[in-house]
């Protein structure tokens, strides 16, 4: 196993103007695009612009919104519909999408596939550029887009699944979990076996983790900056449902691949912490840090015999301290934050108690990590990716500490 | 007199022996089958323990799983195992049937004009059932007292604790009365008690959140109101933006 990160990641900037995209080999590789349901004149928007934006290229444009009698072929585009009814609709890419992604690029042959998820109207066209260039040019197995969010955007990912996928599978990607992605054909493949395995898609719906799959892999990922996008809302579902089923998923995706990222070696950075940001008494953060910090105190009131059963002394100790803080002074340390993360998905690994119990007790813990990101971040988009930056090294630097559990669980029994 | 008394004890003491006599050849029997009939348990399990640990047969059950089933055969077996399940199965089949086979011979030792057996043997299959209702009221009790603590601290209910207290005893008074009916112990008086003990319970709790607890109550219900996530979630504003006072719009996903 190699002592460097697996995967090469590199910001590019899609604001440039790019050559034409060209195979590497001269001849006309052939795109995928696979889209959401935009409706008829969504579709013709989406028609217009990816041709716009890929001149020349060969592309296969598969939208749920074109029935058998309506697909049309021009000299470079050509539109399909989904061999088998419409996708899943959901607000992330589900293990379904991938799968249908895989069997429409083995039927059109094409060699890269672009999936776009909901809201793919507003994906600007120099990030679907920049997308596709990198994909067909640039001999990336991965490219996961980074759209530009505020400092309250995309908490979860800043605050779990991007330092987990980092620290652990090496591959730091801020959005783990992608609304978009594109992908070469062997890495569609290695995703829709990863789908298959994930059981029946069509009765539900679960999530698939591309970075992991391709760190494991050793395949190439880039992440792409496109610029600003919507982000589509989850629906009605509560936040504590939510946090349980992703949470839950990635927890099994690295209970499944432990082997790989117990061996394997990320560099690991200085934690370099800075000093949180004084609220004035009358800021809005202040009032909902407020709230917050005051939610968390009841929270740890009543599920301190929960938590008892997961964390350390250590960390309960901290963990009180922390409830026992002045809202002026709420801030809980990145390294606490990694460790009790890494607690959780020992404990989701060991069964220590329900798995749905368990979810359930993270959610009070992550809006408390949510509550020192507002202290740290004051609303201020620089200082907010600081914090997300050092959670993120925070959870690398602890990573001996999550594989020596994981190997010897019985050394400490809380 | 004093020879009418002796011989009464006599008599006593001779039919309490008799008795005794016909008791404990067959508590003896029942002994020796459940000893023998686990000793043979024992050995099966180790046995078929060895044959499963040499075909590998906790891997290939791993390698056929799905990891998002909900009813994986390995995450129901101790340590992950399903060999260890599987020989701890045939363990416990084979000391039930010891079990079984030793009620059947404690049974047969008593003949048919004693009626000893007519009571004491169905008894022991409610008694058997009460437990195993008491067992399994007292795991629900404690699995849905933690599944509405957890679920009412998130929900932000002030009184998320005492909902849980009530939950867990309400189980637990449904599930004594339950075995209490099984056994066939007190009749009417157990149903009514259970009745007024249970109406009682829940009586306390909506009294308690409706009146007892006027300020916590008034006080959840304040900061809910204040708070804008009652609002059903529009397009505009989904429940994952959370809004716990006004101030920065917060998107979790």
């Amino acid at each position: 196993m190699s002592s460097s990160p697996i995967a090469d990641i590199s910001n590019a900037s899609p604001l440039e103007t790019a050559p034409a995209v060209r195979s590497t080999d001269g001849s006309r590789a052939t795109l995928l695009i696979c889209l959401p349901s935009l409706g008829i004149d969504g579709l013709q928007t989406m028609q217009e612009r990816v041709v716009a934006t890929l001149p020349g290229q060969s592309v296969v444009l598969a939208s749920p919104d074109v029935l058998p009698d309506n697909e049309s072929s021009t000299e470079h585009l050509r539109l399909v519909g989904y061999p088998a009814g419409p996708p899943h609709v959901s607000w992330t890419l589900v293990a379904g999408d991938f799968l249908t992604a895989a069997d429409l690029a083995r039927e059109h042959n094409a060699s890269a596939i672009m999936l776009l998820g909901a809201e793919a109207a507003s994906l600007l066209p120099a990030g679907l550029h920049a997308l596709a260039t990198c994909i067909l040019n640039q001999r990336v197995d991965l490219a996961l887009p980074r759209y530009k969010t505020g400092p309250h955007d995309a908490l979860v990912s800043s605050a779990l699944l991007y330092p987990l996928t980092n620290a652990l599978f090496g591959v730091g990607t801020h959005l783990p979990l992608p609304l978009d992605a594109a992908f070469s054909l062997r890495m569609a493949e290695r995703l829709a076996a990863a789908a298959r395995r994930l059981g029946n898609a069509a009765q539900s719906m679960p999530l698939v983790w591309p970075a992991a799959e391709a760190s494991i892999a050793s395949y190439v990922v880039r992440e792409i900056e496109v610029g600003e996008r919507t982000l589509p809302h989850p629906g009605d579902t509560d936040l504590n449902s939510l946090l349980a089923e992703v949470a839950g998923s990635l927890f099994t995706d690295i209970e499944a691949k432990a082997p790989f990222w117990q061996r394997s070696r990320s560099s690991i950075s200085a934690l370099q912490t800075s000093e949180p940001v004084r609220l004035g008494s009358e800021t809005e953060e202040l009032a909902e840090v407020r709230a917050m910090a005051e939610s968390f105190r009841s929270a740890y009131l009543n599920l301190q015999e929960i938590w008892s059963l997961v964390l350390p002394p250590q960390s309960l100790l901290a963990l009180k301290k922390l409830s026992l803080a002045p809202p002026e002074s709420f801030l809980m340390p990145a390294d606490l934050w990694a460790r009790v993360v890494y607690d959780f998905v020992l404990a989701y690994h060991l069964r220590t108690i329900n798995r749905g119990h368990l979810l359930g007790a993270l959610t009070p813990l992550y809006l408390a990590w949510v509550t020192s990101h507002l202290r740290r971040s004051a609303g201020d988009a620089t200082l907010s990716s600081q914090h997300v930056e050092e959670t993120a090294s925070a959870f690398s630097n602890e990573k001996p500490y999550v594989v020596a559990r994981w190997r010897w669980p019985d050394r400490f029994n809380p | 007199m004093g020879q009418q008394i002796k011989f009464a004890l006599l008599q006593s003491t001779h039919r309490v022996v008799v008795v005794l006599v016909r008791f404990l050849p067959g508590l003896l029997a029942f002994l020796l089958a459940v000893a023998v009939l686990a000793l043979i348990g024992f050995l099966l399990a180790a046995l078929i323990r060895r044959l499963l640990t040499a075909t590998r047969f906790d891997e290939r059950i791993k390698a056929n799983e799905k990891i998002s089933s909900p009813v994986n055969f390995s995450d129901w077996a101790p340590s992950h195992s399903p060999t260890l399940l599987i020989s701890r199965v045939i363990l416990w089949v084979c000391i039930l049937a010891g079990v079984a086979i030793g009620i059947s011979a404690f049974d047969a030792s008593y003949s048919a004009d004693t009626q000893v057996s007519l009571f004491a043997l169905p008894y022991l299959t409610h008694l058997l059932g009460a437990i195993l209702i008491l067992f399994t009221g007292n795991l629900l009790a404690r699995f849905l007292a933690r599944s509405v603590l957890i679920g009412a601290v998130n929900a932000q209910l002030q009184y998320a604790r005492f909902l849980s207290f009530g939950v867990k005893w309400l189980v637990l008074v449904l599930t004594a009365a339950m075995a209490l009916d099984h056994l066939q112990i007190g009749g009417t008086v157990v149903e009514l008690a259970f009745g007024i003990l249970f109406g009682g319970i829940v009586l306390t709790l909506s009294l308690a959140i409706g009146l007892g607890s006027r300020d916590l109550v008034s006080r959840s219900i304040e900061k809910s109101i204040e708070k804008p996530l009652p609002a059903r979630p529009t397009e505009d504003s989904p429940a994952t933006e959370v809004r716990e006072t006004p101030g920065p719009k917060l998107r979790h996903f």
